[in-house]
């Protein structure tokens, strides 16, 4: 199923490189365009912030837009007749967006330290952050592609959700800059806690409390799967 | 054009109809506009109001990344808000609806009928014009509401404003035409904005660019609308208005000359 993702998308995972290394680089240097002197803390966010859109961006946006595409061109039936085990196929699709991610966040990190001039101390943990945030941001994509049966609702909550990510959520600057209600509501929201962990395994000393993100980007990651499960379960 | 208003007369009567002329050209022009504000009537609604989620949605965005948002920041944001919910409506939704109108094939039929081209193109300028001003209006409101600053409002900001609005309408409408391909037209409008939205002085204070950076915003629309609009809110943040101006003009008259191009082109 991997090859066969891989194959049918074999022109756009491509340019959905290229699109996630210039999207990324774009960001981090942009940032520093607001400001006469970018604060470290500020530079830092935004550096260690890029790489978690990077990893859910394909999985979370594009995924439910290519499923909804799907449904409208009448090839989903299609798709789902395939004998593959859905469990195996929701395995590849998980690969293929953690594979279109990856050279985005390398490429992201290694532009942030060079024009900061700052270096990161990569621990350990950066590795389950890594799988978790993509596997979290594919899950509910997944879920969002599968289970809402209107693609037009699908593009739609994408697009918003894309606007939502980048602006609304603490991920490219810390929560303490948003509104009181706005941290609050985010604080039940993965995307906030994707950047806590990613960041935990890219810097030491800026956030705490890692804990809890886990439990809540892996349980958001389990609703986006089950409800996904659900949906590909139900029908005939 | 007297069919228009007396839908019962005979097709008849359209072969006495002059079909040339100044007079002629108006009376399309006033019957392209009720056409499409009928079916503008459908999709207004929902514009204006995305438009003004973009626009506020973008002045807030902009402040939560700041650490401190000192009265310059504020200002700045406040004053680029305009140009912000007109970009959008001009950069990717014109786009869009001339890429779905072609998809659908809705494109084609309005080219049908029969009312002078440049009298469609014309109607539609002012349609999306028209349209896109109250989004401006009620996105600066908000903004300047939410970050408590107060504006030094002139006369100036009325054609400012117009002009900005006709600009990004004008080189949208035309870009769109010029690209046959919508899907390449949608990629092309995305990655404008997301340049836009980050490396065009409109919330910032151009110093904060390198020079070279600089210079090509300048002769791009985005800075140009941003400044023609901030001169009419505050006093001594803009220089070199005129100049803004003849952009706008000549981006403007771009958007005109492709769309010309392209609808004498066609058959």
């Amino acid at each position: 199923m991997t090859r066969w993702h891989l194959a049918s998308l074999r022109l756009w995972i491509m340019l959905l490189a290229v699109v996630q290394i210039m999207a990324g680089a774009g960001f981090v240097l942009g940032i520093a365009l607001f400001f006469d002197h970018i604060p470290v803390t500020a530079a830092l966010f935004v550096s260690t912030g890029v790489p978690v859109i990077n990893l859910v961006l394909v999985g979370l946006i594009l995924g439910p837009q290519l499923v909804a595409q799907q449904k409208l061109q009448q090839s989903y039936d299609f798709v789902r007749s395939l004998p593959v085990p859905q469990a195996s196929a929701a395995a590849a699709w998980y690969t293929v967006c953690l594979l279109a991610g990856l050279p985005a966040v390398v490429v992201s990190l290694l532009i942030a330290e060079a024009r900061y001039g700052f270096s990161f101390s990569v621990s350990p943990a950066i590795a389950p952050a890594v799988l978790l945030t993509a596997f979290t941001g594919t899950m509910i994509g997944y879920g969002l592609g599968h289970a809402v049966p209107n693609p037009m609702v699908t593009q739609l909550v994408t697009q918003l959700l894309v606007f939502v990510i980048f602006g609304f959520t603490p991920i490219l600057f810390p929560a303490w800059q948003l509104p009181h209600w706005l941290a609050v509501v985010n604080w039940w929201f993965p995307f906030g806690h994707m950047a806590v962990i990613v960041r935990a395994g890219l810097t030491t000393g800026l956030v705490a409390g890692i804990g809890s993100s886990y439990l809540i980007v892996a349980a958001w990651g389990i609703i986006g799967a089950a409800a996904s499960a659900w949906a590909l379960g139900s029908r005939g | 054009m007297s069919t228009a208003g007396q839908p019962h007369a005979s097709p008849l009567t359209l072969a006495t109809a002059t079909r040339s002329g100044i007079g002629y050209w108006l009376a399309g022009l006033r019957s392209m506009m009720r056409f499409d504000l009928a079916r503008a009537r459908q999709w207004a609604a929902l514009m204006v109001i995305i438009q003004v989620m973009m626009g506020v949605g973008m002045a807030l965005i902009y402040g939560f990344f700041y650490p401190r948002i000192s009265h310059q920041t504020a200002l700045y944001i406040t004053t680029g808000t305009p140009a912000l919910a007109l970009i959008p409506l001009g950069f990717v939704m014109v786009p869009a609806s001339v890429g779905q109108q072609k998809l659908e094939g809705t494109f084609d039929f309005t080219w049908s009928l029969p009312v002078p081209r440049s009298a469609q193109a014309t109607s539609t300028f002012l349609l999306f014009t028209l349209l896109s001003l109250p989004g401006a209006v009620l996105a600066l409101v908000v903004a300047a509401w939410h970050y408590g600053v107060s504006l030094t409002i002139s006369a100036q900001i009325v054609p400012g404003t117009v002009l900005c609005a006709l600009t990004a309408v004008s080189a949208g409408f035309g870009m769109a035409l010029m690209i046959a391909n919508p899907l390449l037209t949608n990629l092309i409008t995305n990655t404008l904005m997301f340049v836009v939205l980050l490396f065009s002085p409109i919330v910032y204070p151009p110093a904060h660019l390198p020079a070279w950076l600089f210079a090509i915003d300048r002769v791009l629309p985005f800075y140009n609308m941003a400044e023609v609009i901030r001169a009419g809110l505050t006093v001594g943040l803009v220089t070199d208005l005129t100049r803004s101006y003849l952009i706008l003009a000549g981006w403007t008259m771009a958007g005109w000359i492709m769309t010309a191009w392209v609808v004498e082109r066609r058959h």
